[in-house]
This record gives structure tokens, C-alpha cells and sequence, in this order.
């Protein structure tokens, strides 16, 4: 028996909503994009710094975790020679928290990303835990620059600090191929608006919704 | 005016034939005399470069191939050219002329000019002088030959063609010269033969030809010869000046054995050598500093480390945070007595922000900031991504920071959007052991840290390999699997064991 295959969105079916995801995130302000593990989060991060680095910002980004994958977001269409990117070896998150802090309150860039999901490829047991006040700092060292600061987690973390917040869902996996699948083609994901200080962004006819997809 | 000028000035030349040479004798004081060939291994056939007089005499000349020159005599004795050994000649051969001069040109390996007017007070005549120079440059372990002019091209030619330590009397550089042959000019093989079929042979013969008639047959290469073999060259000398060194010692009264007094006197140090950068105009790409360890016996251990600023800094914070850094992660093993704090100094070039687009950072604050996080995360730790030019997996190495200027080019040119829409994978670093079962073949259970549960969905293998000429080869087979709580991961087998190598997110 075949398996049943969903046809695939056409080419570049989701990336105007992209576009409209980067103007969405507020300049001085904390954002957040959170979700589950193999929902999407890490692929919304990496185009969105794709489409920054290539429109010629300087992006930073501090990767607690050290799980980026550069050769991955030069795929996406990243130019890699306007990221700077802080790997966050020995797994210490409040010294990325502190890095990110530091770099946001520079100025210099145009994109500050601070990826905390350590716990997207680690059992959920051991989610990482932060003290109130770094999201305060965090906040505060972003405000009055001209520098968007967006924190990537598993969960919500930065409470009231975080000006806008991102939940991405996980749509269904694509694979390619029958009787039994032969290729993972790609992943659906759905990103919804949790938190927003007005104006809310849009994603056009379907309120605050965007439905992305991601090919491999 | 002018002429009264070019009248007054004086100038000498320390020239060493053979400079390549020269400089193996120089390191090597037992090759003197020998039938020495200088290599130059640059070239294809490893080429002779240079000859010495015995090697001359033999009949090796330069341009043959070693095998040549081998042929020619078994007893030549062969030396492949050493840079190492040409600087540290050239800086002797400087060192002579600044010893005689304040103001000094270097013209070229193994040519230094120097200005003698006014040195009869110290020196004697300038025939004295000359005579000085030479035997200094020999002391030096280099057989130079001095001339002294009234111009830099007279002075050169007056250090080839005389008899070792030559003076030319003032304002007589195109009578000295007339009766020297062609050939000192150093000419082109096609241009000598052309002057030759003129008949002239001399040096005052070319002078002596008329300058307009001499343009139309040569172009303006004509009187530019005519002017050499008048000895006239108006440029004034460009003075060298020794590369300056940003150094700073301290010796110690007392043992310092903890990092806080050893923070305060390296930033005392620090703001010296970085005031001392400022003063010069210029920044360093590169910090070295030492701590000397005394041990039972013997002067003391000497610690080193050094760092490369994210740009190039003379910023003492910056300097420091790095600085910090280092020393906390690795502190000098025992009590130490004496630092050193030394700076490479590179002259920055100011770039003009584009017109369009985000201001990018200034380097000086961008310094500052990255010098922060280091400390914070460690050298090395930060950086511009490169991808290397091979298909291993997570192949990649940082780069400085100075890579994020280079990009913001002047040209103002702004990219498009990136494509998007890629699906990212988390890389475990390193990949994670794993347990799989497998049944007919295909992946079915995957256990790894606290990822576990059925494999519902797999595709795979796929091979990657590559570098199989070399000991650092790789293989593997990789698949990409979906658990059933919806992770998407990607496993590899090299032959002997499963591992994660990430998850896509």
C-alpha cells in the first residue's frame, strides 16, 4: 500500500509571511520566539538572521547551547561574514545571557539573537532556570538602541520584559517517497502571536497566524 | 636656489654586492671564501640566485638550475636563500648607517643611503668617512662598498665602479662618472645592445649626447638614462626611522602570588603601551605579554601568552578585559617577578560608512564590547563564521571579528533578501552516543540522553565520506528519523557505533 503524501507547497510558499515576521519584531525592544522541540523555533530564528545578514545588517548571535549550524543558515541564504556568532561552550547560559547583554547594550548591531534552548535537544527535565532579573537587564540593555533582541527558548521566559512573543507550533513532518518514506522533505510549522505590546503584528487575511513550511 | 641646494647635499651609499649571498656568509662565517650558490627555491628548477666570487671562477653563473651548477663543479657548495638571514643583514647594514647618520633611506635589499653632509665635525673628511663606513659594515660581517656624492643615483655608482670606499668630489658627479662603462647602469639586455650599436660605450659618452634627439629615437626613457650617467637624481632622501617597539617591563621588588596585584600593574602597563599606540597613530592586531617564575636554580621560567583583538585596538580597557580573561583561566603557575606587556602595531585605515543602511559599529567600540565578551566566554569562542572547503560534517572555523568590517565594504551594496525556509538542524557537539534498533535494516528505536521512544518514520542511508587519501578520513552512513513524539533527528553510523548528530528544529 502507498502512503498517502501531502503535495508540497509550492516553491517559496511561506516566505512573504517571513518578510512580514522580521517587520513585526520592535527596534530597542525584547522579543522571544518559544516552542517545542522540533516545532520550528531554531528554522524561524535562522531565516529571520538570513534575511537580516543578507539586506547587509550585523547580526550577533549568541548561541548558549552551541548547537548553530552555519553551513545550515548559509543555506537559508545567511551571509556569514555579517554574523558574529559567541558559542556558548561548557553549556553555561547565564555567561550567553551576560554576553548577550553586553553586546545589545554595544549598539553596534542590528540583530542581537540569544538562543537558550538547551533543552530542545536535552531531556525536558533539565530546562534551563534564570533569575527574574536577567530579562529585566536584558530589556534594559536593549532599550533606547537601534537593535532588536530576540531570545529563543523552549518556553516563555522573559514575562512582562519581553515586548513581543512568538509561539511556534509544529505542523506535520513531509517525507517523500512510497511504499515507505524515502527522503524527510520538510516540516510545517505554525507561529502564533502569545504576547504583544500594540501594534500587534499581522500576518494579512489570517489575523495572527502564519502558517510557515521548512524544506530541508 | 635649487642649485645651491643639490650643491650643499651630500650623500652616501653603503651598497653590498651579492646581497643574498652576503647574508649566508654572514650567518654562516665559514662559507667565506667557499664556492658559494644561493637557491632561490621560489622558482621553479631551483634556480641559482647568486654566485660567490669562487663559485664565479668555477663557471656557475646565476639563472642555471641546481643541477647545472652541480654539474659544473661537484665542490660548489649550495645554500637555499634565507629571509630570516637577509633581514637580520639588512638591519645590521641600517644600524651601520644610523651609527654615521640621523638620516637614513633604506633603497633596497643589501642598499642603504645616508646623509653625510655636515658629519666632517665628527668624522673627518669625507674620504675619512668613507673609509669608517667600510670597515664598520665589515665589522658587521658584511663586505659593503661606500661611495659619497652629491646625489643618491652618483653616490651608487660611484659605491660599484670605485675601489671599495669612494669619494667624489663635490659638484664633479658627471666628471666622475664620464669615463665609467655602460654596463654599471644595470641596463637591459636589448637596451645595452642598442647603445652599443650607437658606439657608445661610456657613461660620459651618453651624457654627452644631445637631449632632444636623444627623446625622439628612446622616448622619455632617453633622458632619464642621460640624467643616471650625469649622476642626477633631485628626490630627496626619505628617512627611515626603526620600527618602533610598544614594550613595557616591569620587575618586581616582591613575588607577586595571586592575579589582583598582577591585574593592576598589567593595567598600569597596558595604558602605557596603548597611550604610547595613540601617540603614534596606529593600533595592534596582536598582544603578547610574559610573567617570569622563579624556580630553584637558574634566572626563572618565562610564562607567555599572547592574544589577537576581535579589531585592531589601542584601547587599555579592551586590552585588559582580554586580558583579565586569560590570565583567570590559566593563571602563571607560582609567584611571579617580572611582566612584559609588548604590542604589534598596524597602522588602521579609516573606512567611510555607506550611504544606505544600518551604521555599522565603530571598530573602537566594537573592540571594547568583544573584549568584554571574551572575558565573559573565553577567547576563541567568538568569531565570524567560515565554512570550510570540504564535506564533513560541521566543518567550520572562526574567524576575527575584523571580518565583519571587511564586509561592511564602503560600496554600500546591499544584498537582497536570503532565500529562507530552510528547515534548521541543531548539531550536538559533539554528536551524542546512541542506541538504535534496528530491524530489516532500518532504524526503529533510538535511545540517546533523554531522547527515546519508537522511530515512526525513516529515510536514510544516506553516505557521506570523504578524505579517504588521508589518516584524518571519514564515513558514515546518515539517517534522518521522526520519533513518535514528533522530534525529527538525524542519526549517523560510522561502521562501529550510532550517534545524534542533531535535531531539526
Amino acid at each position: 500500500m502507498a502512503i498517502a503524501t501531502e503535495p508540497l507547497p509550492p516553491p517559496g510558499w511561506g516566505l512573504e509571511s517571513i518578510a512580514s515576521l522580521l517587520e513585526a519584531f520592535p527596534r530597542g525592544q525584547l522579543s522571544e520566539i518559544v516552542g517545542p522541540r522540533s516545532a520550528g523555533g531554531s528554522s524561524l530564528l535562522t531565516a529571520l538572521l538570513a534575511r537580516a545578514t543578507a539586506a547587509g545588517d550585523l547580526v550577533a548571535l549568541v548561541d548558549g547551547p552551541d548547537t548553530f549550524d552555519p553551513a545550515g543558515a548559509a543555506a537559508a541564504g545567511a551571509e556569514l561574514r555579517s554574523l558574529c556568532w559567541v558559542r556558548g561552550r561548557g553549556g553555561r547560559l547565564d555567561a550567553a545571557c551576560h554576553a548577550a547583554e553586553l553586546l545589545a547594550r554595544c549598539g553596534g548591531f542590528a540583530w542581537v539573537a540569544l538562543d537558550l534552548a538547551a533543552d530542545l535537544t536535552s531531556p525536558a527535565r533539565t530546562a534551563p532556570t534564570f533569575a527574574p532579573a536577567t530579562w529585566i537587564r536584558l530589556q534594559r540593555a536593549v532599550r533606547d538602541t537601534p537593535t532588536r533582541l530576540i531570545v529563543h527558548a523552549s518556553r516563555h521566559l522573559a514575562g512582562s520584559a519581553a515586548a513581543l512573543v512568538l509561539a511556534v507550533e509544529r505542523g506535520p513532518a513531509r517525507w517523500m517517497g512510497s511504499p515507505r518514506p524515502r527522503r524527510l522533505d520538510g516540516l510545517g510549522s505554525r507561529v502564533r502571536v502569545l504576547r504583544a505590546r500594540p501594534p500587534a503584528p499581522t500576518a494579512g487575511e489570517s489575523g495572527t497566524e502564519w502558517k510557515l513550511a521548512w524544506r530541508l | 636656489m635649487e642649485a645651491r641646494v643639490a650643491a650643499l647635499r651630500r650623500l652616501g651609499c653603503l651598497l653590498v654586492p651579492g646581497f643574498a649571498a652576503a647574508a649566508a656568509v654572514r650567518a654562516e662565517p665559514a662559507l667565506a671564501g667557499q664556492p658559494l650558490v644561493v637557491l632561490d627555491e621560489a622558482r621553479p628548477g631551483r634556480l641559482v640566485l647568486e654566485v660567490a666570487a669562487a663559485a664565479r671562477a668555477l663557471g656557475i653563473a646565476p639563472g642555471m638550475t641546481e643541477a647545472a651548477a652541480l654539474a659544473r663543479s661537484g665542490g660548489a657548495i649550495c645554500r637555499e636563500r634565507v629571509a630570516a638571514h637577509e633581514a637580520a643583514a639588512q638591519s645590521a647594514l641600517l644600524e651601520v648607517a644610523l651609527a654615521h647618520s640621523p638620516r637614513v633611506e633604506e633603497g633596497g635589499p643589501g642598499e642603504v643611503y645616508l646623509d653625510t653632509a655636515g658629519l666632517g665635525a665628527l668624522f673627518g673628511d669625507e674620504a675619512t668617512l668613507a673609509r669608517r663606513l667600510a670597515a664598520a659594515t665589515a665589522a658587521a660581517g658584511l663586505p659593503a662598498r661606500v661611495g659619497i656624492a652629491g646625489s643618491r643615483v652618483a653616490a651608487c655608482l660611484a659605491a660599484r665602479w670605485g675601489a671599495g670606499a669612494e669619494r667624489v668630489p663635490p659638484e664633479g658627479d658627471a666628471a666622475y662618472l664620464a669615463p665609467a662603462p655602460l654596463a654599471l647602469l644595470g641596463l637591459p639586455v636589448e637596451m645595452a645592445r642598442r647603445l652599443e650599436r650607437w658606439g657608445l660605450r661610456t657613461l660620459g659618452e651618453l651624457a654627452a649626447l644631445p637631449a632632444r634627439e636623444l627623446f625622439e629615437r628612446l622616448g622619455a626613457e632617453g633622458p632619464r638614462l642621460q640624467a643616471l650617467a650625469r649622476g642626477e637624481d633631485p628626490r630627496p632622501l626619505l628617512p627611515w626611522r626603526p620600527p618602533r617597539r610598544f614594550e613595557e617591563t616591569r620587575e618586581l621588588d616582591w613575588a607577586a602570588d595571586n592575579l589582583e596585584p598582577l591585574f593592576a600593574l598589567f593595567a598600569e602597563m597596558a595604558g602605557r603601551v596603548c597611550a604610547r599606540l595613540e601617540a603614534e597613530a596606529v593600533a595592534a592586531d596582536l598582544f603578547e605579554w610574559s610573567c617570569r617564575v622563579p624556580v630553584a636554580r637558574g634566572p626563572g621560567r618565562e610564562v607567555r601568552g599572547s592574544f589577537v583583538p576581535p579589531v585592531p585596538t589601542r584601547e587599555a580597557g579592551a586590552v585588559m578585559a582580554v586580558l583579565r580573561a586569560t590570565l583567570a583561566a590559566a593563571p602563571p603557575a607560582g609567584a611571579v617577578t617580572a611582566l612584559t606587556l609588548r604590542a604589534q602595531p598596524v597602522r588602521v585605515l579609516a573606512a567611510q560608512e555607506p550611504f544606505e543602511g544600518e551604521p555599522r559599529p565603530s571598530p573602537r567600540a566594537l573592540a571594547e564590547t568583544i573584549a568584554r565578551v571574551i572575558g565573559v566566554v573565553g577567547a576563541g569562542n567568538l568569531g565570524v563564521p567560515v565554512l570550510l572547503d570540504t564535506h564533513r560534517p560541521d566543518a567550520v572555523r572562526l574567524e576575527p571579528l575584523d571580518a565583519l568590517f571587511r564586509a561592511a565594504a564602503p560600496s554600500g551594496e546591499r544584498r537582497g533578501p536570503g532565500e529562507g525556509g530552510v528547515l534548521a538542524l541543531r548539531r550536538l557537539r559533539p554528536p551524542r552516543p546512541a542506541q538504535v534498533r534496528l530491524v530489516g535494516g532500518r532504524p526503529v528505536h533510538l535511545r540517546s540522553g533523554g531522547l527515546m521512544g519508537p522511530i515512526v518514520a525513516s529515510a536514510g542511508p544516506w553516505r557521506v565520506s570523504g578524505e579517504w587519501w588521508l589518516e584524518s578520513r571519514w564515513s558514515a552512513d546518515e539517517w534522518d528519523v521522526e520519533l513518535a513524539d514528533g522530534t525529527l533527528g538525524r542519526l549517523a553510523h560510522d561502521g562501529s557505533a550510532w550517534v545524534l548528530e542533531g535535531v531539526y528544529d
